[in-house]
């Protein structure tokens, strides 16, 4: 696709375990235009975080993957080593949860945020990397002095700033953000998110957000993208999406997500029954129909494709 | 509070110190039967010290907890049961479902027929009918399912009041509303009465008759849900609700910093440091001064609306406890 960022095409990952073949992503494709935003949405097992492993190839060795991946006109799939050292940080960038295992507990956090840098040789030696950290750090709203601190040093908030720092160390085009906002507070959560959206507009950032809150996948991007059992079941527009979903499982999982105010939630909260299937495990046909309120007959044989529900819109459900 | 109704839950001027750190400073709340409560607060607020103190694992520094008019009976008060936040973490993995629920009955020594209340408590949890369930281990559930057993572990107990940390944050999002649906489905039933602590307004929103949030060891506005969400008076509320995401009408206030180390309360008002409403100059002069050096002291046990800001009061003409 011509001005497509990134552009993934009929993705598919399998991991490989002892008790079998897993498909955890099967068949996505989207595009990415520069300096757009997609929130992908998912419960635990739907597939998003394999996804994202995938756009920078950073999945378990023996995971099989099919289809293709192109970053910023490279063809992620078929560069060597070497290729591929040089798109991870530069090309693509990843924002981990701010959990205390994302960074190294023995180094300061200047030296994490410095260290892509020097080994993409970005800067000319540790005294420039050094003065680079700092106005990163800065940048991301912490002190300068904090560059010397350890990661138990700081809170979850501070941390997670410092995971920011890092992923733009080396001025990425793309940043890919897992769940970065899910172990904070509602505070420091909206301090992160008007961060990321700081400064995703000064560096015309094409952004990839992750998480299980579709609310705040639809205040952070433009678009929304929602997996279930491995695929792509529902996109399009964000705000068009939450509010007003084509899919039944969009819809589900939109209502537990209630609008403070709105009276037709007050004391009834909703949900789905039963669990997100277990991507080893999927049920035949729509893998959605056995919680799904609405399934009928018609949605056993096959499991439907995406097909357009409406402008610029599209979900995978015969219904629709 | 339902007025008119003897309390099932008085917290009192509940202090709990570690050290220097204030971590819980002087909280005080009223709970009737049947009533859910939904505990608003950030981490580091204290709620969930305050939590351990009602449940009975964490000594008062000073202060009292009373269950029906009484201090609560030590550690193990039957009345009072928790239900915890991950419940693949709380069951036992090698327990049946039937031993994991009647384990508090073993542990009391109860002479009721052990049967009869272990299927008891599991339909109650909407697990039906129980006799599948209870040669099952908690693998062979599901993620709803477990979090179930847990709330059927407590209800065994008939407790009075239920304490739940954060009981739905580490479901996925599409299982919540049936759990947060039984949840008001005991109060509404059996008139048991809920605690729930969150940061998750959304939750409040459905389930909670009253909401009460919490700021650096106290309470700094309580009332009913509605009043609050819809309409919250204090500036921390307010500032809190604004960054919902689901909340889009307001315009967001996004407070910088985070809560300060209980180890170091504020003198005044013990949020002003982080006030916007202090910081937006609108305020008199005397007032200001008012809210840097004085403190507006907690909302009162008895207090059915109420928000311990000076700004708040003058304009309501009323104390914290009114």
């Amino acid at each position: 696709m011509s001005g497509a960022l990134l552009s993934v095409r009929d993705l598919h990952v399998t991991y490989h375990t002892k008790s079998g073949p897993v498909p955890a992503v099967r068949g996505v494709s989207f595009d990415l235009e520069k300096g757009g935003s997609l929130g992908l949405a998912g419960e635990s097992g739907s597939g998003k975080s394999t996804l994202a492993g995938s756009i920078l190839r950073l999945l378990p060795r023996g995971t099989e993957v099919e289809g293709a991946v192109v970053l910023d006109g490279r063809d992620v799939m078929s560069l060597n080593p070497g290729g591929l050292r040089a798109v991870r940080w530069t090309a693509g960038a990843i924002v981990f949860q701010g959990a205390l295992h994302a960074l190294n507990p023995v180094l300061s956090v200047g030296d994490q945020v410095a260290e892509p840098m020097l080994i993409h040789k970005t800067v000319h030696g540790e005294k420039q990397a050094r003065a680079r950290t700092v106005s990163l750090l800065e940048r991301v709203g912490l002190p300068a002095a904090r560059a010397d601190s350890y990661p138990h040093q700081l809170s979850g908030g501070q941390r997670q700033r410092v995971l920011i720092a890092m992923a733009l160390a080396c001025d990425p085009l793309l940043l890919i953000a897992d769940e970065p906002t899910t172990a904070l507070d509602l505070m420091v959560q909206a301090q992160v998110l008007a961060l990321l959206a700081e400064l995703k507009r000064e560096y015309d950032l094409t952004l990839v957000f992750i998480s299980h809150d579709l609310s705040v996948l639809t205040y952070a991007c433009g678009r929304l993208a929602v997996m279930y059992a491995g695929r792509i079941v529902e996109e399009g527009p964000s705000r068009q999406v939450f509010e007003d979903a084509s899919h039944p499982y969009t819809r589900g999982l939109a209502a537990a997500f209630p609008t403070i105010g709105d009276m037709s939630s007050r004391l009834k909260p909703s949900g789905l029954g039963g669990d997100p299937p277990t991507p080893g495990n999927l049920p035949g046909g729509c893998p959605f129909h056995p919680r799904c309120p609405l399934a009928e007959d018609a949605c056993l044989p096959a499991e439907p494709g995406l097909r357009p529900s409406g402008i610029e819109r599209r979900a995978a459900c015969i219904l629709v | 509070m339902h007025p008119g109704v003897s309390p099932l839950v008085e917290v009192e001027d509940l202090h709990v110190h570690f050290g220097a750190s204030r971590a819980v400073d002087g909280a005080s709340l009223q709970m009737s039967p049947g009533e859910v409560l939904s505990l608003v607060g950030e981490s580091g607020s204290g709620k969930t010290t305050l939590i351990r103190a009602i449940q009975g694992l964490q000594k008062p520094t000073s202060g009292e907890v009373r269950i029906e008019g009484k201090a609560r009976a030590g550690h193990h008060d039957p009345r009072v049961q928790m239900v915890f936040q991950d419940p693949t973490g709380a069951l036992n993995p090698r327990q049946t479902i039937y031993d994991i629920v009647a384990e508090g009955l073993r542990i009391r020594h109860d002479r009721g027929d052990e049967l009869e209340m272990v299927k008891g408590a599991l339909s109650r949890a909407g697990l039906r009918p129980p006799e599948i369930f209870m040669p099952l281990y908690p693998h062979e559930i599901s993620g709803g399912q477990r979090q179930r057993v847990v709330i059927a572990g407590a209800m065994v107990m008939e407790p009075r009041l239920l304490l739940a940390d954060e009981p739905v944050a580490s479901l996925d999002a599409s299982i919540r509303g049936e759990i947060l649906g039984l949840m008001r489905n005991l109060v509404d039933e059996t008139g048991l009465a809920i605690l729930a602590v969150t940061h998750d307004l959304g939750l409040a929103w459905n389930i909670a008759d009253r909401v009460a949030v919490m700021y650096l060891g106290r309470i700094v506005e309580i009332g009913p849900t509605e009043e609050i969400l819809d309409g919250p008076q204090h500036p921390y509320t307010r500032a809190l609700l604004s960054v919902v995401p689901e909340t889009r009408e307001m315009e967001q206030q996004i407070l910088k910093g985070e809560i300060p180390d209980p180890t170091r309360v504020p003198t005044g008002c013990r949020f002003h440091p982080r006030c916007p409403l202090l910081q937006s100059g609108t305020l008199s002069g005397e007032m200001s001064v008012r809210c840097v050096n004085d403190d507006p002291g907690p909302v009162a046990i008895d207090a059915s609306t109420a928000a311990a800001c000076w700004p708040v009061m003058a304009r309501t003409g009323s104390a914290p406890s009114a």
